[in-house]
């Protein structure tokens, strides 16, 4: 059991980290991206190839690969997002499918379907009170919380948070005391793919890096907005945690002492979650209401 | 010859579901990305029945039919109950939950191995009679869709699309409307799905998948959203390019992706130009 639960709290940090972004891009501008898996995992592939083909040290790997990542967001939302969302909200979703199967196919193009490791050296296991884990994974988990206390610290407490928030509940009375909105979208969903591509490597350094892994993000980080509710970042990083931890106990447990419910099945989770929830409770868990005068 | 014959057979097989899904999608303008998900519920309880457990194909067809029906009417309810964009995320989820199902379900639906030894009424053995067989089918399914489109149906669609209260307002019942037009969808899933895998001899997962989907949503978009000449015209093409495609002296790595990529920017490309089609901006006076 506490192997399963470690395996929760490591899955849940690589979810968060994805939902968080999306659920702000969501709160923002109103739109859902379909491509997020793809760009989670280019953003991975970059640092793949940076360190791997190129050569450089991992940290500067990192950070070049997070540069590329925002590069390729921005230009996304020129292309795929900006000349629709303003024509009509639901636009994009189609675009982004479009985007998606562009960036799929430049993934089997250049990096092959073969899976792609982005350390080449085995990882150090260590195994504590019979719970394994590895180095590398404590790593990644204390890394995604500190980004998220640096992050709930941008957003509650600096004049740039306030300006996002602000956004968030309401564009246009934002844009009426000033805020530059159009701008502060474009932030917005930048950073969301940076979180995106931390998020592919977390994926490369802790698993491997293959294309058919995206559309499974996707699903899993929508089944965390809707069920957060959609647009509030930390409900979506609750739910994110929670749909992981629940994907982990649905396959490792003997259910009723009797049988083990097929892994295939794992993917199911996350999309009853989608179900259940807007079927049940469509506006998610921690909804919250618009302030009114 | 033969490339040629299979073109159009796997063109008209894949007709019905999408000028069914061409009056949901295109027509009324539900965002409803589920119509893979009615053609896996009609084809696997349909094929199952009659080929692994030694069911009458008229008993195969019912519960083909059934279980389409249900599943159209289900997602006619959930649209009315939920956004737009939860009807998108929903019904993906329910297309990705019944092929997870089918993909799992391995005593049952054999898995990804799918289902071989599908087969063909006596009549239908060769591919000639298969491809006419199949023309004929195709084209009085389109002709009710047709006449169904040109009829006060076609017109009800349209008003609730354009602005649903005002339509409400003029006596339309958007629960009505909405319910056949997804019967309708449900009920071309539901001939794709009885004539495709009788063309392969197979009941194949893979044809379901969520590319097909997305090649679904690309015919109707590239058609002319509610055009069903459009649709028709745009799936003939897309389709030749698909298949054409394999007769480049291509290595099948790259055939895959160089597909992908060139179906991306015709989506984005379809998309941009019918802009104005797939959300038409509300008239005023």
């Amino acid at each position: 059991m506490e192997q399963l639960l470690i395996n929760g709290l490591i899955a849940g940090s690589l979810a968060a980290l994805i939902a968080g972004g999306l659920a702000l891009v969501y709160g923002v501008l109103g739109i859902f991206n379909l491509a997020l898996g793809q760009m989670v995992l280019l953003g991975g592939y970059a640092v793949w190839w940076l360190h791997q083909s190129v050569g450089l040290t991992l940290p500067v790997s990192i950070v070049g690969g997070l540069l590329m990542a925002g590069g390729l967001t921005w230009v996304t939302f020129e292309v795929f997002i900006a000349p629709f969302y303003k024509r009509h909200r639901f636009l994009p979703l189609v675009t982004t499918i479009a985007l998606g199967m562009i960036l799929d196919a430049a993934m089997l193009l250049f990096f092959e379907a073969r899976p792609r490791s982005i350390l080449s050296n085995g990882k150090n296991i260590m195994d504590i009170g019979g719970v394994r884990l590895s180095v590398e994974q404590v790593y990644l988990v204390v890394l995604t919380v500190l980004l998220l206390c640096v992050f709930a610290y941008v957003l509650h407490s600096t004049p740039f948070g306030r300006r996002i928030r602000a956004v968030v509940q309401h564009s246009h009375a934002a844009m009426s005391l000033g805020i530059r909105a159009s701008v502060l979208h474009r932030v917005i969903f930048i950073l969301s793919g940076v979180l995106a591509a931390c998020g592919g490597i977390f994926i490369g350094i802790d698993q491997n890096l293959t294309p058919v892994l995206a559309f499974p993000i996707t699903i899993k980080a929508y089944a965390a907005i809707i069920a957060g509710g959609k647009g509030n970042f930390w409900g979506a990083i609750v739910c994110a945690y929670l749909i992981a931890l629940l994907e982990q106990l649905v396959i490792g447990i003997e259910w009723f002492g009797r049988f083990y419910i097929p892994a295939g099945y794992q993917q199911s989770v996350a999309l009853l979650f989608i179900i259940v929830f807007l079927l049940c409770r469509p506006s998610g868990l921690f909804s919250f209401k618009n302030r009114t005068a | 010859m033969s490339f040629l014959l299979h073109l159009i057979t796997v063109t008209c097989i894949l007709l019905p579901t999408i000028v069914g899904y061409n009056l949901v999608f295109g027509k009324g303008k539900i965002f409803h990305f589920g119509q893979i998900g009615l053609q896996i519920l009609a084809a696997y309880p349909l094929w199952i029945s009659i080929v692994l457990f030694d069911q009458y194909p008229i008993m195969g067809l019912l519960l083909g039919l059934i279980s389409a029906f249900v599943a159209a009417w289900l997602l006619a309810w959930l649209s009315f109950r939920l956004d737009p964009d939860g009807l998108g995320v929903m019904s993906i989820a329910v297309h990705l939950s019944a092929l997870n199902v089918v993909l799992n379900w391995q005593s049952v639906t054999r898995g990804a191995l799918g289902v071989p030894g599908i087969p063909r009424w006596s009549f239908l053995a060769d591919n000639v009679s298969f491809a006419i067989f199949v023309i004929v089918a195709v084209s009085v399914w389109c002709v009710f869709v047709w006449l169904l489109d040109r009829s006060a149906f076609g017109r009800k669609l349209q008003a609730l699309s354009e602005h649903d209260w005002y339509a409400e307002a003029l006596g339309i019942s958007r629960k009505n409307v909405h319910i056949v037009a997804f019967l309708v969808a449900a009920g071309g899933a539901l001939l794709t799905g009885v004539l495709l895998p009788q063309y392969l001899y197979l009941l194949s997962p893979t044809d379901f998948a969520f590319p097909a989907m997305i090649f679904v949503v690309m015919c109707v978009v590239a058609g002319k959203p509610g055009s069903m000449g459009g649709a028709i015209l745009a799936t003939a093409l897309l389709m030749m390019l698909k298949e054409g495609l394999r007769l480049l002296p291509l290595s099948p790595g790259v055939v895959g992706p160089v597909r992908l990529l060139l179906f991306g920017l015709i989506l984005l490309g379809a998309v941009w130009y019918r802009r104005d089609a797939l959300f038409p901006p509300q008239r005023e006076i």
